[in-house]
């Protein structure tokens, strides 16, 4: 309950915060500090400092590596993938079972492994405590088991590629019975091992999502209100809470089926007949798994998206120099789309079969997330009109996510509804719709956070012209992927398929095939051009001086850069605004930071918005 | 409640950029909750997702209520009742802690904590006793889909109590080394754990009135609903 326990007292540091703020006239007023300060671990070895290290933004880079990791694995099998739908046969050991396990571990990787646990373990570790203006995490030690337990999660699913019968081929949702009878890839052991897999993730993440939550709303530093905080911490804290309440369903499932599994309970397990033999299960419900599933499914796009929303807000904003538009309708839309993220998951399983009026319920409440979620793309477009936009690598991706976003969001406005979803289902028009809305458009907020807070996080920027190389392989080329794909599900072309064989879509599809695999291959490979970059710049890389990109929010001020570990040196920050004065009108420079007092900018008069 | 809609909505209407909302903020302290501790936040926060998992672990016995349940057994008088008593006493006892510290009388703390203790591995191991009773009565977790929720839900309940026990143990251990007169340190763990206890009871209240007490009453109710 306390991280005090863990604390040494030898290693203990009192740092003391400022009692009234720098300024010293009236207006600059703030009340003393209430709150004590935070006594914080530091590690003196190796192995305290930066393996069990309980710095947040130790632990953040720690998640982002392992995640990047996984993210590679999730791109090799994809090309595998590719290989096999775009040149079926020409490699003897892209069998049918071996394509299926790629699939699900593909899928798995990339939404859980990857996406969710470098928005928020990574980015959320990172930038969290930097932005709200606290020293650390509220309970540093737990946050460190949350990282460990994140690590052995991983190690348990890579595991499963090693045992008897490789790792489960029953597709990302891993939809009982097939997922753990004989005849699906890994139903032995494979699936074993996801379910075990899943249930560490969700118990580490509950640890560190404590933490995100508890800090943002319990430890921010003097003048920081919730509403001057950036939408990064709004993006990241909705999506904390999302999936606080959202991952226990997946819990209860993995678990549920690993009982199914291993005691023969029968959660999901309908009376099966297995060649001609009654098997030993009776009266559960696979259809029961299929809503436990997309009850954490659904909020699990959200819990990706509201970050990189954020996120994205917050690169928009700095490199255009303007305010973001409408700052309360932003937080108001990230609020209201993560609640509505709770009453749409049955649309993922129009197939499945349910009353007629619960497709009416459910299409309608998918329709009405598309108002708030338009809301934001409005407000990006309006916060870059007329703003002095910097068109370098972070725009870039920024712009790339509005398009992406813009499309996957479109297509999913089809899918929404129950008459065009069901012939639409298990075709390729899916496959292309979640791509370009959850896997396209958070790469590119990712890829541009990275450009953006390189320089932060390693006191070096990251190389402008490999980034413009990187930026447009990938974008076109994931257009290139991702387009024909559309066309390819209006024909009918199904999922999940190995091959066509002499099915009719074969003829028209298999130029397209090819296409989108040569496609698939570039962008996979465009993504070593950012490996080089960030290698390459971790030691040639141009100087960046404190605060570069002139922004406004606390991560940029610390004392010294890249920021050590208590972040903010003797005294902690004061706030005395939001962080998005920029070119406010009758003020010197062009941005006024966060703890800017107001009798240095005296002439100055924020614009309404 | 409503003054924590109130305040979350306040919230979400200001307009950060405005001069006369600068002032208001400039004085904030920077907590949104000024009188809740990180612990207490903590057991709340744990409070919320583990009360969706056991809703969930619900949920799904009753989407799988057999049609013929044999509850003979269970329904019988028996440990359970025991059980619940002594989760009773744990939260009593806890009561009693709370209060004390509130007002500074801190000559039974540390037996107190202790008694917590005892009773709350009293009541798991009565739990593990009634398993093995079930398991010879033949009643085991696949049996069908009434008692593979109860093992379920019973599992699930425990563990969350072990994990309650280690931080008892943690700070107990903590307390036990004190003086008495700087137990007082300790106060804000020794909230967060009773409130964690209440937790455990509230949950445990409502899967037994739901799943023994009330059992056939309620299905019927359920599949009144349904019908």
């Amino acid at each position: 309950m306390s991280d005090d326990l863990n604390i040494k007292k030898s290693s203990k540091i009192k740092t003391k915060s400022s009692s009234v703020s720098g300024g010293g006239t009236d207006i600059d007023y703030v009340r003393p500090a209430e709150i004590p300060e935070q006594d914080l671990y530091h590690g003196h070895s190796f192995i305290t400092k930066w393996i069990f290290c309980q710095d947040a933004k130790v632990i953040g880079i720690q998640y982002t590596l392992t995640a990047v990791f996984t993210g590679v694995v999730g791109l090799i099998l994809s090309w595998m993938m590719r290989m096999q739908l775009g040149f079926p046969e020409l490699f003897p050991f892209l069998t049918a079972e071996s394509y299926y396990q790629f699939v699900t571990m593909h899928g798995m990787i990339m939404v859980v492994y990857l996406l969710t646990a470098l928005f928020l373990g990574g980015f959320g570790n990172y930038l969290i405590p930097l932005m709200v203006g606290a020293r650390d995490m509220v309970f540093p030690y737990v946050n460190m088991l949350s990282y460990w337990m994140f690590f052995v999660a991983v190690v348990v699913l890579m595991a499963s590629f090693f045992v008897p019968g490789g790792p489960t081929g029953s597709g990302w949702t891993l939809y009982p019975p097939q997922a753990i009878l004989e005849g699906t890839p890994g139903s032995e052991y494979g699936i074993l091992l996801m379910l075990i897999s899943l249930s560490l993730f969700v118990i580490g993440f509950t640890m560190g999502g404590l933490n995100y939550v508890i800090t943002i709303l319990q430890a921010r530093t003097r003048g920081m209100t919730l509403m001057r905080m950036p939408l990064t911490i709004w993006g990241i804290f909705t999506a904390t809470v999302l999936a606080l309440l959202a991952f226990p369903a997946l819990l209860v499932s993995s678990i549920m089926m690993t009982l199914d599994k291993v005691l023969g309970t029968s959660f999901f397990m309908p009376t099966i007949i297995k060649a001609g033999e009654l098997l030993s299960y009776d009266g559960g419900s696979p259809i029961l798994f299929q809503h436990l599933f997309w009850f954490f499914g659904h909020p699990e796009v959200y819990i990706v998206a509201l970050p990189a929303f954020g996120i994205v807000s917050d690169l928009i904003s700095v490199h255009s120099r303007k305010n973001i538009f409408g700052y309360r309708m932003m937080v108001w839309a990230i609020v209201i789309i993560g609640a509505l993220s709770f009453f749409v998951w049955a649309h993922h399983m129009y197939v499945s079969g349910m009353t007629p009026w619960f497709g009416f319920f459910f299409a309608t409440t998918t329709l009405i997330i598309a108002v708030p979620t338009a809301l934001k793309v409005y407000n990006w477009i309006l916060t870059l009109w007329r703003g002095n936009i910097r068109l370098n690598t972070v725009m870039l991706f920024c712009l790339g996510f509005i398009l992406t976003f813009v499309n996957g969001g479109i297509t999913g406005i089809f899918l929404g509804n129950v008459v065009v979803d069901v012939p639409l289902s298990d075709t390729y028009f899916v496959i292309a719709h979640f791509h370009m809305v959850m896997g396209i458009a958070p790469l590119m907020v990712i890829f541009g956070a990275i450009y953006h807070w390189f320089p932060l996080i390693t006191g070096r920027f990251l190389d402008e012209k490999l980034g413009k190389w990187h930026f447009w392989t990938t974008f076109l080329g994931a257009y290139s992927i991702y387009f024909p794909m559309h066309y390819l599900g209006f024909i009918g072309v199904p999922r999940r398929y190995f091959e066509m064989y002499d099915s009719p879509y074969v003829t028209s599809a298999v130029g397209m095939n090819e296409f989108i695999s040569i496609a698939a291959f570039i962008v996979g490979a465009a993504q070593f051009i950012f490996f080089f970059n960030v290698v390459k710049s971790l030691r040639l890389g141009k100087r960046a001086e404190k605060n570069p990109w002139k922004a406004n929010s606390l991560e940029w001020l610390t004392p010294s850069m890249p920021p050590e570990h208590g972040n903010f040196g003797e005294k902690l920050p004061v706030v005395h605004r939001w962080a998005y004065d920029y070119n406010v009108p009758g003020a010197k420079k062009d941005y006024i930071t966060q703890t800017t007092p107001p009798s240095e900018v005296l002439g100055a008069e924020v614009e309404k918005t | 409640m409503s003054s924590f809609i109130k305040k979350l909505f306040g919230t979400l209407v200001e307009k950060p950029w405005e001069d006369s909302q600068a002032k208001i903020d400039d004085i904030h302290q920077g907590k949104t909750f000024k009188g809740l501790s990180p612990q207490v936040s903590a057991v709340i926060v744990i409070f919320g997702v583990s009360t969706v998992l056991f809703s969930l672990v619900v949920t799904g016995y009753l989407y799988t209520i057999p049609g013929d349940q044999d509850t003979m057994f269970l329904l019988r008088p028996n440990l359970l009742w025991f059980n619940t008593f002594v989760l009773f006493s744990v939260a009593y006892v806890f009561r009693k802690i709370t209060k004390d510290l509130l007002n500074n009388d801190i000559s039974n703390i540390k037996k107190n904590l202790i008694l917590v203790g005892g009773l709350s591995y009293l009541f798991l191991f009565g739990q593990i006793f009634f398993w093995f009773q079930l398991i010879e009565s033949g009643k085991v977790v696949s049996t069908n889909s009434y008692f593979t929720s109860f093992y379920f839900f019973t599992a699930l309940h425990g563990l969350h109590l072990l994990g309650g026990l280690l931080f008892w143990g943690k700070t107990c251990s903590k307390i036990l080394k004190l003086e008495n007169k700087e137990i007082l340190k300790e106060k804000k763990n020794v909230e967060a754990l009773s409130l964690y206890w209440t937790f455990l009871l509230v949950i445990w209240l409502v899967f037994f009135l739901i799943i023994y007490v009330f059992n056939d009453a309620f299905i019927a109710w359920c599949k009144s609903l349904i019908s």
